[in-house]
């Protein structure tokens, strides 16, 4: 008996504009982690002014190459997000700053290598993918970001349009796979998608196509450090195989908390004094493995042993009662 | 950027960053370790091991 077959690689779902399926599954459809930034595992909801690498929330990593010229802070200014999200990360100028040369202020995220082996990157089948967000800034114009692989030397800029100030606005930008260059398919990064907010002549690149260097914006972007006071918030954002933007994929917080920590995880410890040395003593698994071995810091803590699975440490003391602290481990990349 | 050497009493070796006293394990994918090399190769030295 044959029940026949459906041909499809997209499904238009009953919500206008939204479909389904793009690519070859459904599954692991965003290949970004915490795209609509619910999680913030580091900062609560609080502000950060980032440095030269700062995590903000969870996977989302932002560079200043000045000091204390934006800030980035989920739901920041408490506007209403995009319907169909709760959380938002949001940018603020902290001043009216000219971008110099060598200058770069930008928000990504580096996705695992092994999660983008599929995309077959660096060969002739290398996939089309769609990044998709929703924007919201006080500026309009024509901003920048960029595509990039793990070694900084292959990357493809790209732009995009805010015709109205404050307002949520959808983005969708189609991407044809590099077929040349080298992208990691292993634990480290195989992939950096870039959303800038200035960046200088040294990191502008030329607008819709690959190039053999490191670049995450074009000439003429908005620079929105260059305001004070201005903002940029995004959410829903998504990176998928195909030629469309279909509806993001919405995982239930556990899952997505999940993906989290396997870069980055916190907890609270309490360890009894060991009989003998007099040390407060023990051992904890970790929620999930992570990338790499973590590096360990915890409050008075004196690492015994680390991997990607567990941590030992062990505090001086003589009381009888336990020893309760904090810890963060970090895998990121 | 300052770090220590150190050696964990089961023998795993790390560095502790000074800033925040995190302990930085020898994994050439650990990002933080990738750093400390980068700052190791600038020229500088980490404290001994005590």
């Amino acid at each position: 008996m044959s029940y026949g077959s459906v041909a499809a690689d997209q499904i238009t779902s009953s919500v206008q504009g939204y479909s389904l399926g793009a690519g070859n599954s459904s599954l692991k459809k965003n290949l970004l982690i915490n795209g609509d930034m619910r999680i913030d595992q580091r900062n609560a909801g609080a502000s950060v002014t980032p440095s030269t690498g700062t995590y903000t929330l969870d996977r989302w990593n932002a560079y200043s190459s000045a000091a204390s010229k934006f800030t980035v802070q989920q739901n920041a200014g408490s506007v209403t997000p995009p319907v169909g999200f709760t959380n938002y990360l949001g940018c603020t100028s902290s001043s009216a700053y000219s971008v110099g040369t060598s200058d770069l202020f930008v928000i990504y995220q580096r996705i695992e290598g092994f999660n983008i082996a599929d995309l077959g990157w660096g060969t002739a089948n290398a996939k089309t993918v769609t990044l998709s967000f929703q924007v919201y800034s006080s500026l309009t114009g024509t901003f920048g970001g960029s595509l990039q692989n793990g070694n900084g030397n292959r990357s493809y800029p790209f732009t995009y349009s805010i015709p109205v100030a404050n307002t949520w606005t959808v983005i969708n930008l189609t991407i044809a796979g590099d077929t040349t260059g080298t992208w990691f398919t292993n634990n480290s990064s195989g992939l950096q998608v870039t959303l800038s907010i200035g960046a200088g002549s040294t990191y502008q690149g030329t607008a819709g196509a690959w190039a053999a260097n490191a670049t995450y914006s074009v000439s003429g972007a908005t620079s929105v450090v260059g305001t004070n006071g201005a903002t940029f918030y995004i959410t829903g954002v998504q990176l998928e195989v195909g030629s469309s933007a279909t509806g993001f994929e919405y995982r239930q917080y556990q899952q997505e908390l999940a993906l989290c920590q396997r870069y980055y995880e916190y907890g609270t410890a309490s360890f009894p004094s060991r009989s003998g040395d007099n040390l407060y003593y023990g051992s904890m698994s970790y929620k999930v493995t992570k990338r790499a071995t973590p590096t360990f810091a915890g409050v008075s803590q004196t690492v015994n042993s680390n991997t990607v699975d567990s941590f030992a440490c062990y505090q001086a003391g003589s009381a009888s009662s336990n020893s309760l602290f904090t810890w963060t481990s970090s895998a990121e990349l | 950027m300052m770090y220590k050497l150190f050696n964990s009493l089961s023998g795993q070796e790390f560095v502790i960053r000074l800033s925040d006293n995190a302990f930085i394990p020898f994994d050439s994918a650990n990002t933080d370790y990738q750093e400390y090399l980068k700052w190791v190769e600038a020229g500088n030295t980490p404290e001994a091991v005590s």
